[in-house]
């Protein structure tokens, strides 16, 4: 009974951190869809959903979420092939370089796409210096191409991780059987694997129509004109350019109802994973070298293809950042500029790192003890538990423009509240179902009877989570914190739609670097963004090697 | 329990420094344009020598765009933390209850009137600009009829007049010149045919010089800014036959500052000796008409025609025109 006790109480504040910093807020925004001149009305609603202006953005944010999917999933597939079928050299370096886009902040990918993939950028300087042209032959910026190249970059990892991984574990017997009864290699795959791979090729795509769907500083910068205007940079601007909180909070209605859909379908897929998963695990895919010309061709073709896609960007925000202009128009040299600049006494950019630090440390904190808390109930898998897990998804499919919306609404009632409070919470809550998702499974797998022994010899439920459930947990822990820390470290949405002024965080300072075409000091602050992305990286993979189960 | 105290201490110890950033009586806050407040624009030097002037601090916000900055004061309200905001043009339709009434000084030096509680601190008129580099070898447009025409197509760099005060002045210039349907036909016509749409002066100026497109809509001092610090001839201001509107932009102390003297201070001090600063960095017509320009504003185009429009009542349809140029630009 008192077991019951414990277990029923010690989630109570994780619960409360859902129900007051996630639920209230998003429901008062949502709810905001319904008030017109102080009363209900259905009027906002029916406007905003028969308007031809606002039923194009709608249109235009699903079919641009729908290319970018594909074009993930066509980018993604082959490796996820490669990456199972073969065996090759670089083949682990290439997994930690599927891990970046992970971490990466979206502004960091909008700086490198701009500065490789410009008009003026590396790419096209190399191919005019190298071929003589005059004008830049590449032409991708500012159209719905670097929209879809850009949500290709960022999501095709995701596509090759989750179906790879999948793939792994899928048993080979059945393929094997239908070679062996004379089926030909095409048939067998197109019969047999494709239809079993079904599953998880769903959950990766609806994952990253997800992100996609509620892309935003991507869409803001390379987009390029109100013509590729989406739902979230319109929730944006109608809330902090036009003043118009009602209808940002009727097209959020829409957003979330998207978002919700989907992540049934995302369920629906997991579930069937895991029930594919559970059929078998004796014949696993063995990984075979490459034979022949064509085989070797496609795996190097690949590696090159990732290695020039993934570091590309990222490098040149490293080179970029060294290279400086003196005046609007002049040319590029060799300079420090932005790095004395950035260090300087009491500079905003300073300023903006140390805000970032403090918030990132705050919310990430927050967030893994709440995580805990939650995960203690979600783990027990019972009634409780599953509503838990369901409840825990919201905060993860809720785009973090509305979460910075709500909170911007929340704020006019809660005028006492500093803006330090509010961007920590609301990082929090886009956070934690991350740190949920990390402990979760390693909560999972303690053994049973190690809990019970703890019982047996005498600890009590507090006493047996202290020192038996605990300790085990510490290194998932510190990797979701750390992950956290990163996450909030790299957040612009949210905390760009909050729009405190006293608070500008190093993604905000980025962004408006961006905007007035400073590039060498969005650049030099970018840098300290990818280093703390390989300082987690680095922390996570060393916590994965140290974890006890 | 110890554990969660001290992580409570260790949250506090990191938090306190940032929230409770030094917020005496002496330091002015000023919001303020991108443009006005980066690195090439005339802030920084105007605050630099304000302050060795003065011994009063100034924190100067960049607040994005004119007219994102401005809904951030209203939004802002009573908590509003500046006392001085700079960069309101003309063209945005401004509630003058926010702002204190007041008169600077040297008002009879100013070639502008007052808007309301908002005193001008320098004009121009909107022209597009050209890299000659560019039209060495192919012809200028002369009209903004001619933009729409397909040797311009991805040539020309246009501004989103919902975010931008220079983008509502260019729907302010097609307005008044061009008729009001027949302007939004431009508009439509220029959808296809423009590079991009920007959503500041700063970030589509900077395309421009990155050198995407050889068109930008800027103002007709913009030249001046490359002949001053760049010696070079290279971009020019184009007349068109249409003639060109004037605008101007002000600045004002609101209602809420607890630091009225010394806003007050700092304005006067940005309508004189920051006036020169102001010709030469945010190149533009100073308000102040005893500044000397400097030789570079030879440079700036007079434009031969310039069109006079009632500004009051372009304010007022404001709404109704973003409406539809949205619903233009968009379906």
């Amino acid at each position: 009974m008192k077991r019951e006790l414990f277990y029923s109480t010690y989630p109570l504040p994780g619960f409360m951190v859902l129900l007051v910093l996630f639920l209230v807020p998003v429901c008062m925004t949502l709810g905001q869809a319904f008030v017109v001149d102080g009363g209900f009305s259905f009027s906002l609603i029916a406007s905003t959903f028969t308007d031809p202006y606002y039923l194009r953005i709608m249109a235009f944010t699903l079919i641009q979420a729908l290319c970018s999917t594909l074009a993930s999933l066509l980018i993604g597939l082959p490796g996820a092939y490669l990456m199972t079928t073969y065996r090759f050299p670089g083949k682990r370096l290439l997994k930690t370089l599927y891990t970046i886009p992970f971490v990466l902040p979206s502004i960091l990918v909008v700086l490198g796409f701009v500065i490789f993939y410009g008009n003026s950028g590396f790419l096209n300087k190399a191919i005019m210096a190298v071929f003589g042209l005059k004008e830049p032959p590449l032409r991708i910026l500012y159209s719905f191409t670097a929209v879809l190249l850009a949500h290709a970059f960022y999501n095709f990892p995701v596509v090759v991780s989750i179906v790879g991984d999948y793939w792994q574990r899928l048993d080979s017997s059945c393929e094997s059987a239908a070679s062996t009864l004379g089926s030909k290699r095409a048939k067998v795959f197109r019969t047999i694997t494709l239809p079993r791979l079904a599953p998880s090729i769903l959950s990766a795509a609806s994952l990253v129509f997800l992100f996609c769907f509620t892309s935003f500083a991507i869409i803001l910068v390379l987009g390029g004109g109100p013509s590729l205007t989406t739902t979230e940079v319109e929730i944006y601007r109608l809330a902090r350019i036009s003043m118009d909180t009602g209808r940002a909070c009727a097209l959020s209605l829409f957003s979330m109802l998207v978002a919700v859909v989907v992540m049934f379908v995302y369920s629906a897929a997991q579930r069937k994973q895991n029930h594919g998963e559970a059929l078998g695990n004796q014949n696993v895919k063995l990984e075979r070298k490459p034979r022949g010309f064509g085989q070797h061709l496609g795996i190097v073709i690949y590696l090159v293809f990732s290695l020039l896609f993934i570091l590309c960007p990222i490098l040149s925000i490293v080179a970029r950042s060294l290279l400086g202009n003196a005046t609007r128009s002049g040319g590029l040299t060799f300079s420090l500029a932005a790095y004395e600049r950035l260090f300087a006494a009491g500079s905003s950019n300073l300023k903006a790192v140390a805000a970032s630090v403090a918030i990132a440390l705050a919310s990430s904190l927050l967030a893994t003890a709440a995580a805990l808390r939650i995960c203690t109930s979600i783990a027990r898998s019972n009634k409780a538990g599953v509503a838990t897990d369901v409840a825990v998804m919201l905060p993860m499919v809720t785009s973090s423009v509305i979460v910075g919306l709500s909170y911007f609404i929340v704020s006019k009632y809660m005028k006492f509240m500093p803006p330090f409070v509010l961007v920590v919470l609301a990082h929090c809550v886009i956070t934690m179902p991350f740190v949920v998702r990390t402990i979760l499974p390693v909560y999972r797998k303690i053994p049973e009877n190690l809990v019970n022994a703890s019982y047996t010899l005498g600890f009590g439920a507090r006493q047996t989570f202290r020192k038996v459930i605990r300790p085990i947990l510490m290194p998932a822990m510190l990797t979701g914190m750390v992950f956290s820390f990163a996450m909030s470290m790299g957040e612009l949405n949210a905390t760009l739609l909050l729009g405190t002024t006293s608070m500008q965080t190093i993604p905000i300072q980025i962004y408006r670097l961006i905007s007035s075409y400073n590039y060498q000091g969005a650049c030099a602050l970018g840098c300290i963004l990818i280093l703390v992305c390989f300082v987690v990286f680095f922390i996570s993979e060393t916590l994965k090697r140290r974890s006890y189960v | 329990m110890k554990k969660i105290l001290l992580l409570l201490v260790a949250v506090f110890c990191v938090s306190v420094p940032v929230v409770a950033q030094p917020q005496s009586e002496q330091v002015l806050t000023v919001y303020a344009y991108d443009s006005f407040t980066g690195d090439w624009g005339p802030g920084n030097d105007i605050v630099k020598a304000f302050e060795e002037q003065t011994g009063i601090k100034v924190n100067l916000v960049g607040a994005s765009g004119a007219v994102e900055m401005y809904t951030k004061v209203v939004y802002e309200g009573a908590d509003c933390p500046a006392d001085v905001v700079i960069g309101i043009s003309d063209s945005i339709n401004v509630d003058q209850s926010l702002f204190l009434d007041w008169q600077p000084d040297c008002m009879a030096d100013l070639s502008v009137g007052k808007k309301g509680n908002l005193v001008p601190f320098d004009y121009g008129f909107f022209a597009f600009i050209a890299d000659m580099e560019y039209f060495k070898d192919h012809e200028l447009p002369t009209c903004l009829e001619d933009l729409t025409k397909p040797e311009f197509k991805d040539k020309v760099i246009l501004i989103d007049p919902r975010t931008s005060s220079v983008g509502l002045g260019l729907l302010a210039w097609t307005v008044n010149t061009l008729g009001e349907d027949a302007a939004f036909d431009w508009w439509k016509a220029m959808k296809d045919n423009a590079l991009t749409i920007g959503d500041s002066w700063s970030s589509s100026y900077g395309l421009f010089t990155e050198g995407e497109a050889p068109l930008v809509i800027s103002y007709t001092t913009s030249p001046v800014y490359h002949a001053l610090y760049e010696g070079t001839d290279r971009y020019q201001a184009i007349d068109f036959t249409n003639g060109h509107v004037k605008t101007t932009e002000y600045l004002g102390i609101l209602k809420t500052s607890k630091n009225v003297e010394n806003a007050k201070k700092f304005c006067e001090f940005v309508l004189t000796q920051g006036q020169e600063q102001i010709a030469v960095a945010n190149t533009m017509f100073p308000a102040n008409g005893s500044v000397e320009l400097p030789e570079a504003f030879k440079a700036a185009l007079m434009p031969s025609r310039i069109v006079e429009y009632d500004t009051d009542a372009f304010v007022e349809k404001t709404n109704e025109y973003l409406t539809r140029w949205a619903q233009t630009m968009v379906l």
